[in-house]
């Protein structure tokens, strides 16, 4: 441990030198409608179930519910904007995450592969998730929320970036 | 099969086919005429212990042995069917494997990706003088394409050349080089490096929990069978089988790492032997070992023993636990004989002078036990992770095999101001050093990095 180490804060956890780029905030609105679905889904269920017995405990189980699919609404926010990668000369920083945060740094040339796939809300709002495989099962490299083009950019990048270094293990 | 050359079957021709090296026109082979029949009794043991004592004692001895002779019968065929259909052989740096009757296979492997190749020999293969090949290659699931069954002497000829073709760059492999094909195994210059007592081996795994338990669950049959007459020999069998499973570990430990032996092979290759039962004998590439582990297991520790294992990449997704996989470096021995070892397969590394630094103090909340036994260090050329109260364990991760590296904190560790960095590498196992100063971990995170490019470059 020769290197100065640097002040770090527990809020921004790399040196200031890295520069973070943000996922789209459009993806926000994806989550949250995933998430609301199933939250109707079950609202509906619970709901059916009061018309039916008319018992006081259903209506209490819709509270629990509402003020569930609140604080994950709250949650689901947060973790977007959590979301974080920054492009480095030789490697890629992906952070994420609010309860258990998580870094990975992941070297281009370690790159077995990467996958860009979008769903069909994801589609509809014009966003794509980037992922980077390597040899490695433990390495996670994943990017949701980027716009099509932003996708493919990092997605050129990246292969580019591998195909010029060594053969990944 | 419509090339010119040599018949199949022609082991003995290997030499001669030396000369006319044009490696597309090399004809394709098939495996030994015998492997239908040992595949056979490998699925009809499967299938009798599938069937299990209580179907014998249920339907009648002729019976069962009528219903075990109709699915020989028919296990036989459907072998020798995929064995008519398989086939394989070299084509230019790809080794080419073709199977199935109704769905075809060709499967083309790309020698340059190669890990490890393996010679296994289980007992039957032992009486008939053939072997089988298993080659390990990143991105398979399994064990991609298990060449089951040559004679040793095809297997052991094959794997040479496959392991000369997978070694050579792209550019020597454009000159035409016949010997290279030609030359077979020269065991007579390995240097061995190592040979396990199996005295050793056999206390070691004496002291171990099972073998402790193995006399409770003897005395436990014996005192149902004295107490309750009733207990017919079925009885008796389908509990001793059913405990065989988990009591005789040991036991198998000992059969399959009966008589280990490494060795470098001129090529400066690692070359591990070992098994009493089936024999395995695998080839390493000194660079394509991922990570080393030493573990010191508690019931070892007044003898002073450890035992290590290595991890390559290929293996990790062969779950199964230790039987399948083969991942030994040494089973047991002393400190001095790993020190030595860890020196031959990564060079430079001296498992005496591997320095480590505990965690802060305030880990002591997530560790309250454990916490002595934590540390993490950097040298100069691998990574040192320690863990374990009981069993300790170290792991050694090369910077040069560094597949990423995480940083991971949990909301404990937050209150804290800790965190968690792991070192990935291909082999399944992470390096993971545990709950270090926040500060420390990205330091330690960013050095990984640095190390692992910088180890790349030379």
């Amino acid at each position: 441990m020769t290197d100065p180490v640097p002040a770090a804060d527990a809020l921004e956890p790399w040196p200031d030198t890295v520069e973070w780029r943000p996922v789209s905030s459009k993806l926000i609105t994806v989550e949250l409608i995933s998430r609301g679905t199933w939250f109707l889904v079950l609202l509906a269920g619970v709901l059916v179930g009061w018309s039916l017995q008319g018992s006081r405990w259903w209506l209490a189980g819709v509270a629990v519910l509402v003020v569930y699919a609140v604080w994950r609404a709250i949650i689901t926010v947060r973790a977007v904007r959590a979301w974080g990668y920054a492009e480095r000369d030789l490697d890629l920083l992906v952070r994420h995450g609010l309860l258990i945060r998580r870094l990975s740094i992941v070297p281009y040339a370690r790159m077995q592969y990467v996958d860009v796939t979008a769903g069909p809300l994801e589609r509809a709002f014009g966003l794509a998730t980037v992922q980077l495989h390597t040899a490695a099962a433990g390495s996670d490299a994943r990017v949701p929320g980027l716009p099509p083009a932003e996708a493919s950019r990092l997605r050129d990048r990246l292969t580019a970036l591998g195909e010029d270094r060594a053969e990944g293990l | 099969m419509t090339a010119p050359g040599p018949p199949p079957s022609a082991g003995p021709s290997l030499p001669v086919e030396a000369p006319p090296q044009v490696p597309a026109a090399e004809p394709r082979r098939r495996l030994h005429p015998l492997s239908p029949l040992l595949h056979g009794a490998k699925t009809i043991a499967v299938i009798i212990a599938a069937l299990s004592w209580q179907t014998l004692n249920s339907v009648g001895f002729e019976r069962f042995a009528l219903v075990v002779l109709v699915l020989a019968i028919g296990t036989v065929v459907f072998s020798i069917v995929g064995w008519l259909t398989t086939g394989y052989h070299v084509v230019g740096r790809e080794l080419r494997i073709q199977d199935g009757l109704i769905w075809r296979r060709n499967r083309a492997i790309p020698l340059e990706r190669l890990q490890a190749v393996e010679l296994r020999r289980p007992l039957l293969a032992q009486l008939t003088g053939l072997a089988e090949l298993r080659l390990e290659v990143v991105g398979g699931s399994k064990t991609e394409a298990p060449l089951a069954y040559l004679t040793v002497r095809d297997a052991a000829a094959l794997r040479e050349r496959l392991l000369e073709l997978a070694g050579r760059t792209q550019a020597a492999a454009q000159a035409p080089t016949g010997p290279a094909a030609a030359a077979p195994s020269v065991p007579a210059l390995e240097r061995p490096l190592l040979r396990v007592d199996n005295r050793d081996l056999l206390i070691s795994q004496l002291l171990t929990p099972q073998a402790f338990f193995l006399p409770l669950g003897i005395a436990f049959v014996i005192t149902q069978t004295v107490l309750e007459g009733s207990w017919t020999f079925i009885g008796i069998a389908s509990t001793v089988t059913a405990m065989a499973g988990v009591l005789l570990q040991p036991v198998r430990r000992v059969l399959q790492d009966w008589d280990f032996r490494l060795a470098r092979d001129p090529s400066d290759r690692l070359v591990v032997r070992f098994g009493l039962l089936e024999t395995r004998s695998q080839v390493v590439p000194l660079h394509r070992v991922q990570s080393v582990r030493v573990t010191w297991p508690l019931l070892w520790r007044a003898k002073k023993w450890l035992h290590m294992r290595l991890d390559i990449a290929g293996y990790a997704g062969e779950g199964g636990g230790d039987s399948k996989r083969s991942d030994r470096l040494l089973p047991v021995g002393e400190f001095g004989t790993a020190r030595a070892l860890v020196w031959e397969v990564l060079p430079g590394v001296d498992l005496a002078a591997l320095a480590t630094t505990p965690p802060p103090r305030r880990a002591r909340w997530l560790n309250p036990f454990a916490l002595r036994f934590l540390g993490a260090g950097l040298t100069p050329e691998v990574f040192v992770t320690r863990s374990g109260l009981l069993t300790r364990e170290m792991s050694l991760v090369p910077y040069a095999r560094l597949q990423s590296v995480r940083v991971i904190q949990g909301p404990l560790q937050r209150l804290l101001g800790l965190a968690t960095v792991y070192a990935d590498t291909a082999g399944g196992r992470s390096g993971e050093a545990k709950d270090r100063d926040l500060s420390e971990a990205w330091a330690l995170a960013e050095q990984l990095a640095v190390r692992a490019r910088q180890a790349r470059q030379i």
